[in-house]
């Protein structure tokens, strides 16, 4: 359960030491595939506690997702239209709702806790 | 959940991607500024736009006030002979002080900064332009019989300062920033010369900055546009 945070936190140290940017030029194709990524790890973490988790989905949904998001949006620029809306959208509201969801179990498994105390430890 | 123990490694990988993509724009935010609000853009254009008319209005007050000078003069010229001296005298001194624009054979100079291209940045320039750049320049061509020197068009006279305030540089109260044109009037040849000695200013200065240098037969170098007025000084008798 604490991986991601783990993770995140790792992440983080390691890209504020090492000196790798992005381009400020593509900042903002970033800036939406980071959208999407965190909905994939939020959608993962939620596929996790109704242990429906499979890796491959996983995977696919984090990259796939972000490349879609930034060339959307690559694209959208392209043609002066913009989509990133749409991904920022989609994304977003997507977020919300795992939060949602994983708040909804973990209180769930907060509650059942004292109850089931013997079996079931993570 | 053992059975999950390739996942949780794929959900670490994961999450340190994101962390690394996170913390690099972070940085990115970080060194832009942020963005600017569409209000706060807004409050600033309609502040430019304000000045502008400032300056418009300041400037059409200038020239009033320069043509009823004209008139002044041309009155007393139509007085007779020694006026008619008196006026030439005053037309020379203006000349020397640089309240005339002026035109002549000459050459510009352009200062501009050399990018780069680096891996993560486009425009990275190797330094900027200093006050101490435009100062050696200008001395150059003041040594080598320069009769009138303007950078981007604001006219080197007695009191003229060149110096550094924050990135632009502020000359005769205005600030200007990359590119600067220098137009110097006088004789090209020993204008030119005076520049591209070997070890000269445009050798040194050359290696980090851009330096184009131009012969024109024919160069106008405007006039001196701000407000001369001596509070201290006066003439010994």
């Amino acid at each position: 359960m604490w991986l991601p945070l783990l993770g995140i936190i790792i992440g983080i140290v390691l890209g504020m030491v090492l000196p790798f940017s992005v381009p400020v030029a593509y900042s903002s194709y970033m800036s939406v595939a980071l959208l999407a990524a965190l909905d994939s790890v939020f959608g993962g973490i939620k596929s996790h506690l109704e242990d429906q988790f499979e890796t491959d989905v996983f995977l696919t949904g984090f990259f796939g997702n972000a490349v879609l998001a930034a060339g959307l949006t690559y694209i959208g620029d392209r043609l002066d239209v913009p989509i990133y809306l749409a991904a920022i959208f989609v994304f977003g509201s997507r977020l919300f709702q795992n939060f949602a969801l994983i708040r909804r179990y973990l209180l769930q498994r907060l509650k059942k806790k004292p109850n089931t105390a013997t079996n079931n430890e993570e | 959940m053992k059975k999950t123990r390739g996942g949780q490694a794929a959900i670490l990988l994961v999450c340190l991607i994101l962390g690394l993509a996170l913390a690099s724009q972070f940085k990115n935010v970080q060194n832009v500024g942020g963005s600017v609000s569409l209000q706060r853009t807004q409050e600033l254009t309609s502040e430019i736009q304000k000045l502008n008319q400032e300056i418009a209005g300041q400037q059409q007050l200038i020239m009033d006030l320069e043509r009823m000078l004209h008139e002044y003069e041309n009155a007393a010229k139509d007085d007779g002979d020694f006026n008619d001296t008196m006026y030439k005298e005053l037309e020379r001194s203006r000349v020397l002080a640089g309240l005339t624009e002026l035109e002549g054979p000459g050459i510009i100079v352009t200062i501009d900064v050399v990018k780069i291209n680096s891996w993560y940045d486009e425009s990275t320039i190797i330094r900027n332009v200093y006050h101490d750049d435009l100062l050696l320049l200008v001395n150059e061509l003041n040594a080598a019989g320069a009769e009138a020197i303007s950078i981007n068009d604001e006219r080197i006279i007695s009191t003229s300062e060149i110096r550094n305030a924050g990135d632009f540089i502020v000359i005769n109260t205005n600030r200007y920033s990359t590119p600067f044109v220098i137009k110097a009037i006088g004789n090209p040849d020993t204008l030119e010369a005076s520049l591209k000695l070997l070890g000269g200013v445009a050798d040194s200065l050359g290696e980090e900055l851009e330096i184009k240098i131009q012969r024109e037969e024919k160069l106008k170098v405007a006039k001196f546009n701000g407000y001369l007025q001596f509070r201290h000084a006066k003439p010994v008798q």
